[in-house]
């Protein structure tokens, strides 16, 4: 019988039939197409399921089916297929599982929209491109995934497309992450350029990674097309600086923040560079790289929460500092680290915004200052969300504990490598985790504790335009709300299951699962296990530290995870200090003036957002779209155009020229003047036949002596 | 129909809309509605012929000519009347009998003052019949017959029907493309004696590869470049484009960008690079370098326009632009994305120019700022519509702007014939610079949809009544809407008919 694995492709085309089946009839459905949405999805589920304890069971198990898709000339062919293995078991799951979870709980939180069909389609044509890029077995397909999830997101963040905020937050997003696809682009073109000797089908996986393993593909290609690529995941994983899309794309419906913004598309950066791991771990340069920017965004990222009175921007710059973490592990060999948080990010992420949809639904207002007194009328939304809180904060035995203790750790291996930016991403990580634990208490306190304040902001500090649009209408329509409720069931019961995945993921990556199957035997591929890093005999030799085969770290694998004490003993205190402090600064309720804005310059670099968005738009944007057009249609219509007219009319004049001078002047003056000569003389000579016969004989004899006088002188 | 021996059939599809211009001359020109469906007739059957045609296509040797027709013409100059088909031709020849069709269908409906289908519509058939002509034509003199017969009919479509400004674009359009296509054919005139075959034959003279000095075929592509840039257009002759553009009917500029821009594209995969290999060689920097100015550039006047006629007819600088780099990459995977941008251009623009139009008809402008936004709410599907195609223009994977942009990138990275050796550098900036294009290209498309679809109408509009699309729309522009999807999800509907063709090519240049 055949293996589960060969269904694969089901997974993807699920939701695309369900996207074009709502789109088509949807509007004529009971449920406006979301049931269409939630079965394709739920079925998907299903197969993933099946799909993920086949390879889960069987570490190691591997299928790629292709076809040519399209010949591309020289002999090339671009292939459409699926690579099943580890990888995309985990990614399959994770996407169908909070797609579904995001579809049920859409039907609670959208009802009665105008749009809701339109929205079901979409956000089952986005489960579709991301599951294309996950399943794809060559770079050009992912792209097509890559390209296409963008896009959904665009229209999604501009869901609300009247108010010109949202309009300007989805073009932020999809230029700001197409920018990054210009390296992503070219970076996928040179790699491939790479193959071209080597193979038919220059954009496959394997092939590029087997290439770049044996030595096959030069540095220089691997270098160069990889940190393109990694300008790519910049963009699209929220890494600085072209973060900047990533709060504002808060515009769009709570829901699809958790889907596309949290759980899902903003991963597809990691999950690239995960696919691509072997081919970027032969260069400590990439690498190093890819841990620097990992580190600034994961510390410097986390920080901008704390100015944040938002919920859904305080769970966007969580979500940049989370995907940070995910970054830096990449580049400090902790592949299964990086994609273990990955896993475990997207439920505990996604049960945070689902509970914040939860919250903004019951009390008209994103702002957190607005809340407050929570937790008795909203039992299961402050539960859960506690316990999203909890894992994302680190604490231990939640799911997020595992995963982040896994990327410090492997951190300490890198470091003990030579490479500093090992060190880095173990002592940043923690400060970075105790500024995580503060925020999201502080966030806890405001919204959970004390008084119902409920007042609507109307001076809010940062613009309430990341607000929904529905909150902010409800909030004009009824400014003196009843006292907010638990929502219903259809939001309910998604923040359940989440909860519980958000406790429980992460133990199948915990030192509690020694033997395999575990979560790092289920992802790791053949090349992964195989794979070394080259550079690490003669860069740790030369840098005079621990020698490679000293530590465990010269594999790629770190074997299964153990205990680290005196990590866990360092996480619980930075816990319960981050804890303590938010409770001694918002435990009694809101203060006066938060302390998060009474750190001098530090709170105004913060509340600038580091001057990022600002000199984006006033050194990028505004000289390109107002100046640099404007000259560049000047130059076409004065310059260019002008050489044409001006040749036009240089050929006119000539035209001129020659026939006024030398049409009518020399050549017709000839002829005239032939003509008129003629008349001019006749003129003179018509007098001398003046019928006077004394003339006549007169000039008879002048004549006659004249020819005398002229005989005479020749003789 | 037989490829070998139905020569019969392409002299058949290519004489039809000329015919039924001649017979429309018997129709009274009081009969409105008569002349109308008789040109949809027309237009439909010779569609259906060439339809017909393609689908007895030999698709196993798309790289030899079917339907051949090669008879002596003028003996006196060696010219003969030699017509046929492969897989570089078909996809365009195919192109040039469908838009006619949809203009047809769409003129039953819409017909720009002062009216008058008669001529209007002849005028377009015999538009038809040159277009597609240069496209099938592999003797060299009747090549540049078909390539002079198209300006004829253009002119007096941008003259008699166009905007405001219709008498100077319709000249500058003229006299433009007719100043590059004189030193087209001095270039003829000199590979036809200097190859001392006394042949005006394409394929002969593509197969003697290398006529003349390195020298002669610099001067002798020169020359060509100079007819063919100017009709393509690139960078820096593409002014007379927006001019045209701007002014003529929609039907004009559907065909204008759909069709005729292809022709200068066509020409140089078609004639300058096969018979002048070496001197294409020696251009092939220059081309790509012109070509990403164009991309970079085009993009940006985008950005500055505020007349939606006027944007989309500047991308066609930009989207041509990526046709050029893949010409310029001098290998096969450059030539067949280019191409497959010719063919998406064709199809996305020209959709384009129809929405344009319609845009036209319902609002009596178009000017961005006068619209105000809100079409989506106005009138939501023709919205729906025009998100659909700007998204396909600005290169989104999965519809047809994708395949020619990126294939022209990715084989501009490895350019051919050697070029990679000198100019690899050269050629990677290259790249990354028609990359950052693209990104302009988003940008303007979705600051145009912003501030034409999204937000609410304006007072002016909030109370109008517009129509949103309507019947006679649909039917025309649904076969482009598909095939926008189409070529995006099968680009081998295109990359496999062209394949063997394009090998072929660039076998008999030496690549």
């Amino acid at each position: 019988m055949e293996s589960v694995l060969a269904l694969a492709w089901l997974v993807p085309v699920l939701p695309l039939a369900s996207a074009a089946v709502v789109a088509a009839t949807g509007k004529r459905l009971p449920w406006g197409g979301a049931e269409v949405g939630i079965l394709s999805v739920g079925a998907a589920l299903a197969l993933s399921a099946a799909i993920a304890w086949e390879t889960f069971t069987n570490p190691g198990e591997t299928l790629e089916r292709a076809f040519a898709w399209s010949p591309l000339g020289g002999g090339f062919v671009l292939e459409l297929g699926m690579l099943v293995d580890g990888l995309t078991a985990m990614m399959f799951l994770l996407v169908t599982l909070v797609s579904l979870m995001v579809h049920v709980y859409s039907r609670g939180y959208m009802e009665g929209e105008a749009r809701f069909t339109y929205y079901y389609a979409m956000l089952s044509l986005f489960t579709f491109s991301m599951l294309l890029l996950v399943i794809s077995n060559n770079t050009l397909q992912a792209v097509v995934g890559w390209e296409l999830v963008g896009l959904c997101s665009f229209l999604l963040i501009g869901f609300y497309w009247e108010e010109k905020s949202n309009q300007d937050a989805a073009n932020k997003a999809f230029l700001t992450t197409k920018f990054g696809d210009v390296g992503l682009i070219v970076g996928v073109i040179v790699l491939s350029a790479g193959m071209l000797g080597l193979s038919d089908t220059p954009f496959n996986f394997g092939e590029t990674i087997d290439a770049a393993v044996s030595g096959e593909l030069a540095t220089g290609t691997i270098v160069l097309g990889m940190l393109l690529i990694f300008v790519g995941c910049i963009s699209k994983s929220g890494q600085m600086p072209l973060h900047v899309w990533l709060p504002d794309a808060m515009a769009g419906p709570t829901p699809v923040s958790a889907l596309i913004h949290a759980a899902t598309m903003v991963t597809a950066g990691v999950f690239l560079l995960a696919r691509l791991f072997p081919v970027l771990a032969q260069s400590a340069l990439v690498m190093g790289v890819i841990a620097v920017v990992g580190i600034l965004t994961l510390f410097f990222g986390g920080l901008l929460a704390l100015v944040q009175d938002d919920i859904k921007k305080i769970l966007a710059y969580s979500t940049i500092s989370q995907l940070g973490y995910m970054v830096a592990a990449i580049g400090v060999g902790g592949y299964t680290a990086s994609i273990f948080h990955l896993f475990t990010h997207g439920f505990f992420k996604a049960l945070l915004f689902l509970g914040a949809g939860s919250l903004i639904h019951a009390v008209h207002s994103n702002d957190i200052s607005a809340m407050g007194g929570l937790r008795r009328p909203m039992p299961v939304t402050f539960w859960t969300f506690t316990i999203g809180s909890l894992a994302l904060a680190g604490f231990p035995m939640t799911a997020g504990f595992f995963s982040k203790d896994e990327i410090l750790v492997s951190g300490d291996l890198w470091a003990l490598n030579g490479f500093a930016t090992g060190t880095y991403v173990y002592w940043v990580g923690i400060a970075a985790a105790f500024v995580t634990t503060f925020y999201m208490a502080r966030a806890w306190f405001l919204i959970f504790t004390g008084e119902h304040r409920g007042a609507p902001h109307a001076a809010d500090a940062h613009g309430g335009h990341g607000a929904d649009h529905d909150a902010q209408a409800d909030a004009h329509a009824d400014a003196h709300h009843a006292a907010p409720n638990e929502s219903g069931r259809w939001m309910l019961v998604p923040l359940v299951v989440l909860a519980v995945l958000s406790l429980t993921a992460g133990l199948i990556g915990s030192p509690f699962l020694q033997d395999e199957p575990n979560f790092e035997a289920w992802t790791a591929t053949e090349v992964i296990e195989g794979t070394t890093y080259p550079f690490l005999a003669e860069y740790a030799a030369g840098a005079g530290v621990v020698a490679a085969e000293k530590g465990p770290s010269a594999k790629i694998l770190h074997g299964p995870p153990t205990w680290h004490l005196d990590l866990l003993g360092i996480v619980l205190a930075a816990f319960a200090g981050a804890v303590l402090l938010a409770w001694r600064l918002y435990g009694k309720g809101l203060p006066d003036e938060d302390p998060t804005l009474r750190m001098g310059p530090l709170s105004r670099a913060l509340v600038a957002k580091y001057g990022f968005d600002a000199a984006g738009y006033r050194y990028v944007v505004v000289p390109v779209r107002d100046r640099l057009s404007a000259w560049a249609t000047r130059v076409s219509n004065d310059v260019i155009d002008g050489v044409v007219g001006g040749t036009g009319a240089a050929a006119k004049r000539l035209a001129g020229v020659t026939y006024a001078t030398v049409d009518q002047g020399i050549i017709d003056g000839g002829v005239n003047g032939a003509a008129f000569s003629a008349a001019w003389w006749s003129a003179r000579l018509r007098r001398i036949q003046s019928g006077d016969v004394q003339r006549y004989a007169g000039a008879l004899v002048a004549g006659v002596v004249l020819l005398v006088l002229a005989f005479v002188a020749i003789r | 129909m037989d490829p070998n021996t139905a020569g019969w059939a392409l002299v058949a599809a290519l004489l039809l809309p000329v015919a039924g211009a001649v017979a429309m001359l018997l129709i009274p020109a009081e009969a409105d509605r008569t002349i109308r469906r008789f040109a949809v007739v027309v237009t439909g059957v010779a569609f259906a012929l060439v339809a017909a045609l393609t689908a007895a296509f030999d698709y196993g040797r798309s790289g030899e000519l079917q339907f051949v027709t090669d008879v002596p013409w003028i003996p006196a100059i060696d010219a003969r009347f030699h017509l046929g088909i492969d897989g570089i031709s078909l996809p365009l020849f195919f192109l040039s009998f469908l838009l006619p069709f949809l203009s047809a269908i769409y003129t039953t409906k819409h017909l720009p003052e002062p009216g008058k289908p008669k001529a209007f519509l002849g005028l377009m058939l015999l538009l038809q019949t040159g277009m597609a002509g240069t496209f099938v034509a592999f003797d060299l003199i009747l090549f540049f017959i078909f390539f002079e017969l198209v300006l004829v009919p253009m002119f007096f479509m941008i003259g008699m029907w166009g905007g405001p400004r219709r008498d100077y674009a319709s000249v500058k359009f003229f006299l433009y493309t007719l100043f590059g296509s004189i030193f087209m054919l001095v270039s003829f005139l000199a590979v036809y004696f200097q190859s001392g075959l006394r042949s005006w034959d394409i394929v002969e003279l593509s197969q003697a590869a290398g006529i003349g000095s390195v020298t002669f075929q610099t001067w002798a592509f020169l020359g060509m470049f100079l007819g063919f840039a100017i009709k393509v257009p690139m960078w820096p002759f593409h002014t007379w484009l927006p001019d045209a553009h701007t002014e003529a009917p929609t039907v004009g500029s559907v065909l204008l960008a759909g069709v005729l821009l292809k022709i200068g594209t066509y020409g140089f995969i078609r004639i300058a690079l096969p018979i002048l290999p070496d001197g294409a060689l020696r251009f092939a920097p220059v081309l790509g370098v012109l070509a990403v100015i164009g991309i970079v550039y085009g993009s940006l006047c985008c950005l500055a326009q505020t007349d939606v006629k006027r944007l989309i007819a500047f991308s066609s600088v930009g989207h041509m632009g990526f046709v050029m780099l893949g010409i310029a990459a001098m290998n096969e995977a450059g030539i067949q994305a280019a191409l497959f941008g010719n063919i998406a251009h064709g199809v996305i623009t020209g959709m384009l120019f129809f929405l344009a139009g319609s845009l036209h008809e319902r609002y009596h402008t178009r000017d961005i700022a006068v619209i105000g936004g809100g079409m989506l709410m106005k009138i939501p599907r023709y919205g729906v519509l025009l998100t659909y195609v700007a998204v396909a223009s600005l290169g989104l994977p999965g519809l047809a702007g994708f395949w020619g942009e990126f294939g022209a990138m990715w084989a501009a990275i490895s350019p051919g014939l050697g070029l990679s050796d000198t100019y690899g550098g050269l050629y990677l900036g290259l790249v990354v610079f028609a990359a950052i294009g693209t990104v302009l290209t988003a940008g303007y498309f979705l600051w145009m949809l912003q501030r034409v679809n999204l937000g609410r109408p304006s007072e002016k509009w909030a109370a109008a009544e517009l129509d949103d699309v309507m019947r006679v729309e649909w039917v025309a522009w649904a076969p482009l809407l598909l095939l926008i999807l189409a070529l995006g999800v099968f680009p081998r509907l295109v990359f496999g008919v062209q394949d063997a063709a394009v090998t072929a090519l660039l076998r008999s240049m030496g690549g």
